[in-house]
């Protein structure tokens, strides 16, 4: 162990000693720092402006005066997903997915983004998260580190030397590695710094630390990536080209690859297509506005049939708001089976691109960080669940109260009798039963559920290459 | 082969990608002794020192250090060597103490700052030459340097692999007269080189490498040296002696 420690040391040594080297990750330490800092000040921003707008709906609907309830039903109301303390570090689908949606009676509005704060933020640089640097910058400075260890001392022939000490290769591999692995602890120093942050901010610990795990066993895979290339080629340029061309081969290419074969594995129909025959399906419906819309006649049937009356204003229910809920409910398991098959078919599609992180690390790391911050597909499912789950509890209140609180004498006639129309206004009071909402991500447990396969992947991918070096070790030739 | 071998090689054959680069090559090197293996580039001779260091794999034959088979255990057989390597292989950013001090630790020796400085005046190495990194050294001051790491490890074999290539007359001088010496006091030393003049004057006996074989071995009369013109003879001719 203690030859270990010694070669460890003098790797140091050697890079500190080395401008080229010290330079390079200056660079990357710079580069981490101040996306690290940005992101974290961009988030920061975003979680204190959701909350304040989500605040700020509340008591715009909670303080509407005395209206008619369906008016309260298009009168709407917004919900925003404020972001994750770990999305500080790992924005994930956030840019991209849209963070509010407003809510109001039979429709499902799609996602909307919060305005840009700066005009900057529309060439897209803003999304140069901590995330995407390490996923992406940081193995090219474990490249840089990590490619001439032992090709260095190959061509310089001081490996034979080294050897000649009676020193086992596997012990230079070990030291080479330890060097390489404090290189890679002291690179996620920020990490650890947003981690903690995001802790301090309500994170779990356990989220915090498994997301430091997730990004160690990649750039680990990088550092044996490295050692092995290193070992293996003789001439120190070829290393260097061949690790170049895997970084370009396993970060940008093969994650490109997969997400088109995930799209022609699991393919799905675009969101206008959808649009169009989920219309076509809800005109059959009925228009919910029209209690006489021959869709509902049946339901003004029954109703006239159960409570033993022969007009429809003798019934003690109000008929307008009675189809108002029933044609919302019909509405809803409609649009819910719409939105249920595309939430299913992004599932799939995701599982589809999920089985490249055996190929590429890079993939496998994303969906992992993605998973662990509660930036990922299925926080982004439940976050349309629950802003669906509320839309269709104050719609359906709101429709109750039409049906129970306002008569139906009034309600036709309240666009031509001022008098009616004043009737028909529900008490304020009413608007209270909007539910707070707040969304909360899953408890860290859940998320490193589902993060295990692709942290299974990433300790694979690491084990093989340690066992690859463990092998190789024994056979080190200067 | 007998008389306390330090080194032996028994038919060595060596393949390499598929050639046979050395082939039936037997000699040993006793304590005390001063083997100069010669010949030209391409013989042989650094592949045979690779052999006893392990780095290559031996086709069939032995190389046994000490008594043992080179492959049964090699770090023992590579603890119980100095290697000094044709390109005086050692860290251009360090100086020779860091040198000296890295490799020590790593052959798992014990010394102390001192005995680095001692090693270093038997070497002759000028004292405001020892901080400087390797980089501004000329060749004769880094076979210093390696010449003191081998005097360090103080082990009883030592292999030398065209020692004093690129040396000027000077030094090779000095350095023949501390491979005499090293050898005077019990160490056992494989040098190869293509100098014949060098090799007559500092060894106790000459093997003549030839496209990997051995053609031809000559050993000093008592108390004399090595002819220079009977080797040099057989190292220039075309045929085998």
């Amino acid at each position: 162990m203690k030859r270990v420690l010694v070669i460890a040391a003098a790797e140091w040594r050697y890079w500190l000693r080395s401008r080229l080297v010290l330079g390079g990750a200056l660079l990357i330490a710079a580069l981490l720092m101040a996306t690290t800092v940005l992101t974290t000040l961009r988030m920061q921003g975003e979680t204190a402006e959701r909350t304040q707008y989500q605040s700020k709906a509340e008591t715009a609907f909670l303080s509407q005066p005395d209206r008619h309830p369906h008016r309260m039903v298009h009168y709407g109301h917004y919900v925003f997903r404020t972001p994750a303390p770990l999305a500080l570090f790992d924005p994930g689908l956030d840019p991209v997915t849209g963070q509010s949606i407003f809510l109001e009676g039979h429709r499902q509005n799609t996602a909307m983004f919060a305005a840009s704060g700066a005009s900057a933020d529309l060439d897209g640089l803003s999304l140069l998260s901590p995330a995407m640097v390490y996923q992406l910058f940081a193995p090219l400075l474990v490249i840089l580190l990590g490619h001439g260890l032992v090709a260095r001392e190959r061509e310089a022939a001081t490996l034979a030397t080294l050897l000649a000490q009676g020193t086992p290769g596997r012990v230079v591999l070990a030291g080479k590695a330890l060097a390489l692995l404090s290189i890679m602890v002291v690179l996620l120093i920020p990490l650890g710094l947003g981690a903690g942050f995001a802790v301090l901010k309500g994170e779990q610990l356990l989220a915090a630390g498994a997301l430091m795990i997730a990004y160690l066993l990649y750039l680990v895979i990088w550092g044996a990536l490295a050692l092995l290339a290193s070992a293996l080629i003789r001439n120190r340029a070829a290393v260097l080209a061949t690790l170049a061309t895997l970084w370009i081969a396993l970060t940008l290419l093969l994650p490109a690859v997969a997400v088109s074969s995930a799209a022609n594995t699991a393919p799905m129909a675009g969101k206008l297509e959808d649009d169009l025959a989920m219309l076509t399906e809800l005109r059959k419906l009925g228009d919910g506005h029209n209690a006489n819309d021959p869709a509902f006649a049946q339901l003004r049937a029954d109703l006239l049939a159960k409570y033993g009356v022969q007009r429809v204003e003798d019934l003690p229910v109000n008929l307008r708001g009675v189809v108002a809920q029933f044609s919302e409910t019909k509405l809803t398991a409609a649009l819910n089976a719409y939105a249920k098959a595309r939430m299913a078919a992004e599932t799939r599609q995701a599982a589809a691109l999920s089985v490249f992180g055996w190929v590429t690390p890079t993939l496998a790391l994303s969906e992992a960080s993605r998973a662990v911050s509660a930036t990922d597909l299925a926080h982004h499912h439940r976050f349309l669940l629950e802003a669906e789950n509320l839309r269709y509890a104050f719609v359906q209140s709101l429709n109750q109260i039409h049906a129970q609180k306002l008569a139906y004498a009034d309600d036709i006639r309240r666009s031509g009798d001022p008098a009616a129309e004043r009737r028909t206004r529900v008490d304020a009071a009413n608007w209270q039963l909007l539910d707070r909402f707040r969304f909360q991500p899953d408890a860290a447990e859940t998320r490193i559920k589902q993060a295990r396969p692709q942290l299974l992947m990433l300790g694979v991918w690491s084990v093989l290459l340690m066992v690859a070096g463990f092998w190789l070790g024994g056979r080190l030739k200067p | 082969m007998s008389r306390n071998a330090k080194l032996q090689a028994e038919q060595l054959n060596v393949l390499r990608g598929g050639e046979e680069v050395l082939s039936g090559v037997s000699f040993d090197v006793a304590s005390g002794e001063v083997y100069a293996l010669l010949g030209g580039n391409g013989a042989g001779k650094s592949t045979t020192l690779a052999a006893f260091l392990g780095f290559l794999p031996v086709a069939s034959g032995r190389v046994l250090v000490n008594g043992r088979d080179v492959g049964r255990d090699l770090i023992a057989t590579r603890r119980a060597i100095a290697y000094l390597p044709e390109a005086t292989a050692l860290y251009e950013h360090l100086d020779a103490r860091e040198n000296l001090d890295y490799f020590l630790q790593l052959a798992g020796v014990v010394r102390v700052e001192s005995d680095i400085e001692i090693a270093l005046d038997r070497v002759s190495l000028a004292h405001e030459a020892r901080g400087l990194q390797l980089r501004g050294y000329s060749k004769g001051m880094r076979q210093k340097v390696a010449i003191a790491l081998a005097i360090l490890r103080d082990t009883e074999i030592l292999l030398l692999d065209e020692p004093t290539s690129g040396l000027d007359p000077t030094a090779i001088d000095e350095f023949h007269d501390l491979v005499r010496g090293l050898a005077d006091v019990g160490k056992a030393i494989l040098m190869v080189t293509h100098d014949v003049y060098g090799a007559c004057q500092v060894a106790d006996r000459i093997g003549l490498l030839r496209s990997g074989k051995l053609v031809a071995q000559f050993a000093a009369p008592a108390g004399g040296r090595i002819e220079t013109e009977t080797v040099h003879r057989a190292f220039s001719a075309k045929t085998n002696p």
